[in-house]
């Protein structure tokens, strides 16, 4: 079959603008729109459709984290050292605070573009989560209510209409391959990147004075499938870490990406869509499980105390300042720990039978109402593969019980060799301007490392566009190294040649399966450095003999060369970390003595991969360097 | 008696269009982050690369006419049961 864009591979496209946004899902959009506040030109760049693109592209139910919002009870500095604490500090202090104290201000802006935040048509009135002066709707702890329910499925649209309102260039279908930097040294200004047209395989240059890398996280490292490529992750299928691959391409520096949990999502095969079989998780808390016999599985408070009524499942438990839940909350530590439904072994032993179902029958209107129809509808990819299908099925939430499938909301298990960059996995490392050891590269969203989620990504996206544009405003463009540009091109280009090459997929399944086997649930040097030269050996004799036979197809190969990039960056940073650490899920038989190392922060070189240690607590006091260096003025000005 | 084919054997079709109800508008197309979909001028758009949906339905959602449609997989079709069914045996 003819592929129907023409072929354009011998077309170069240049571009400039003083701001260069790479990705342009919620991080990508909201910076691009906080450098044009700065008044300099900027650009951002897409593989998708900036309408629909990102994580958060489909949707999102819960802003977390927006501390300073007018009824939240938990202020910034209490709810980020509660993020630090439940991770014994390693988290990421400056991105989390950003996300606490900016995530109202950006949700704020969010509304004025045309998304709806608020219940503006008086559906919920009543609700113990509603706020009757602002409307706002609140989710998980009602007494903290630091976490809003938002219709997200309306932020997106808004987000690339305000783009074009502001002039920002947009670039859409382009896949950014790989930073430029000055004079073409790894380690060097960020003075540029290249890409091509999904579509037509043209290739675009783009020149810029500062750039801020939008690229969401890696995925498909540890497990791959070739029937369903599309299911096998949480994130879309090409958020794939290309920015990660680049970036440490580029000589930037990365922590944590030794940190990777057991598998807990795979709908390609295992788990079912997310959201969509039984659960009391995030979009469904808090709701009633029952068992086969139609018994309610109690919930307990963290203390152990059974609740009595629904209403409980919304507070803190006695003495308990708050508690919190969402995505980036797996185990969370005794303090933060919020009511849940008794474990499955307790359950088990109290003659409680499978299958469970989750029963949004018996729950108080409203909270059936704002689950059944606001945050499954407003959650990503829920409106349509979950609401409208089950409701086409002949779903009714007052007659019908979900199944849930395994124990959990995760709905299948995994092998601990199986793993993912689930929760807070490591990427990029950086300073109070979000910006990394690339002079001019700033960071924002799931990049950087220890982040999640939608309000951070939104909130960190603006933060680093308004650093980028501030910065760019006392630089010159830089020219860019030709050799640089023209090697770039021979690899994106190479695979188009040989038909008889090999196709993504069996080098996508050949990576997953050698991280599975060298660098599984515990490390030892003698598999990583196995693994390292697995690795090593499909760079050198497998990539030269690829083969994409259009566009779309080389995007997908372009990002499994990324998939083998950011394999090997792991391998490097779990061979740096000596020690055992449990917050970082990292574990050796060979390891070293004594307590677990701070963040471990590596990067490549001319001279090969160096690692340095870097303290728990660099970022230093919050409120101090935030006001240093927020770059926020006027009405923010009593904050700081 | 008709010639037998060779045809891939997907394992799943995600993206069904109603050729009587598409516009042939293409924002289905431009509506999908992965670039799943292709259209031949004028024609009616299809899923190309089928495997690497991730069932978001933003398509369905872009579609002015009802004509997309978004199906789970066998195996991806979650049961669920009356209530009173449980608590009757």
């Amino acid at each position: 079959m003819r592929w129907p864009y023409e072929n354009k591979t011998d077309e170069v496209i240049h571009h400039r603008s003083s701001v260069l946004i790479l990705g342009g899902g919620i991080a990508g959009c909201m910076a691009a729109i906080g450098a044009s506040i700065e008044g300099d030109d900027v650009l951002l760049v897409d593989k998708g459709c900036v309408r629909y693109s990102g994580a958060g592209g489909s949707g999102c139910d819960h802003w977390e984290s927006a501390a300073t919002n007018p009824c939240s009870t938990v202020s910034p500095e209490e709810l980020t050292k509660a993020m630090l604490d439940d991770n014994d500090g390693y988290n990421n202090a400056i991105s989390h605070y950003i996300e606490c104290v900016e995530g109202w201000d950006r949700l704020q802006d969010i509304e004025k573009m045309g998304g709806k935040i608020r219940d503006t048509e008086d559906e919920f009135v009543g609700a113990a989560f509603r706020d009757e002066k602002t409307k706002l709707l609140f989710a998980y702890d009602y007494k903290a209510r630091t976490t809003l329910r938002i219709w997200g499925t309306t932020f997106k649209p808004a987000m690339a209409k305000e783009l074009k309102r502001l002039g920002v260039k947009i670039c859409e279908r382009i896949m950014v391959t790989g930073l430029l930097t000055e004079d073409g040294c790894i380690g060097g200004r960020c003075v540029g990147a290249v890409g091509f047209d999904v579509r037509t395989g043209a290739f675009h240059v783009f020149q810029c004075k500062t750039a801020v890398m939008c690229m969401s996280r890696p995925a498909r490292v540890w497990i791959f499938s070739a029937a369903y490529p599309g299911l096998c992750e949480f994130r879309p299928t090409n958020c794939i870490g290309d920015g990660h691959a680049m970036g440490w391409r580029a000589g930037a520096e990365f922590t944590l990406m030794e940190r990777s949990v057991k598998g807990e999502f795979s709908a390609a095969g295992r788990s079912y869509p997310p959201y969509m079989a039984g659960n009391n998780h995030n979009t469904w808390y808090a709701t009633d499980l029952i068992d086969a016999k139609g018994r309610a599985i109690p919930y307990a408070d963290r203390d152990g105390n059974i609740l009595t009524d629904v209403s409980q499942r919304f507070y803190p438990a006695k003495d308990q300042p708050f508690f919190l839940k969402g995505g980036a909350i797996d185990e969370p530590l005794f303090d933060i720990a919020g009511p849940e439904t008794l474990p499955y072994e307790q359950l088990h032993e109290k003659g409680y039978q499978l299958p469970f179902y989750a029963d949004l029958s018996e729950l108080p209107q409203e909270e059936r109402k704002v689950i059944w129809g606001m945050m499954v509808g407003q959650e990503g990819k829920t409106q349509v593969p979950v609401y409208r299908y089950l409701i086409e099925q002949g779903f009714d939430p007052e007659k019908h019980v979900l199944q849930c499938y395994g124990t959990g909301w995760k709905s299948a298990e995994f092998l601990p060799k199986e793993r993912q960059l689930f929760g807070i996995p490591g990427g990029f490392m950086h300073d109070w301007d979000l910006q990394t050891n690339l002079p001019g590269l700033y960071c924002a969203g799931d990049v950087l490392f220890s982040s999640d989620c939608y309000g951070h990504a939104a909130a960190t996206g603006h933060y680093a566009g308004r650093h980028a544009a501030h910065a760019a405003k006392n630089l010159d463009y830089k020219a860019l190294t030709k050799s640089q540009v023209d090697e770039e091109h021979r690899r994106i280009y190479a695979p188009l040649q040989d038909q008889d090459g090999i196709r993504w997929k069996e080098l996508n399944e050949a990576i997953a399966k050698t991280m599975q086997n060298y660098c599984g649930e515990v490390k030892c040097d003698g598999l990583l450095k196995t693994g390292l030269e697995e690795l090593e050996k499909y760079e050198q004799n497998v990539l030269p003999h690829l083969y994409a036979a259009n566009p779309h197809e080389l995007m997908r190969l372009i990002e499994v060369e990324d998939v083998l990039t950011v394999a090997q960056l792991i391998i490097h940073s779990s061979l740096n970390r000596r020690r055992d650490c449990k917050q970082a899920h990292f574990y050796r038989s060979d390891g070293e003595a004594g307590p677990s190392e701070p963040f471990i922060v590596v990067r490549k070189t001319q001279d090969g991969v160096k690692a340095r240690q870097v303290s728990l607590d660099f970022a230093g006091d919050l409120r101090t360097n935030y006001a240093l260096h927020s770059l926020k003025g006027g009405n923010d000005s009593e904050r700081v | 008696m008709s010639a037998f084919e060779i045809r891939p054997v997907e394992a799943a079709k995600p993206i069904c269009v109603d050729e009587t109800k598409c516009l042939r508008c293409g924002q289905c197309v431009e509506a999908c982050a992965i670039d799943v979909l292709v259209q031949e001028a004028g024609s009616v758009p299809f899923a190309a690369y089928a495997d690497e949906c991730w069932y978001c339905g933003c398509c369905v959602m872009e579609c002015p006419n009802g004509a997309i449609s978004l199906h789970h997989p066998l195996m991806n079709q979650p049961r669920f049961v009356e209530k009173k069914r449980l608590t009757e045996e």
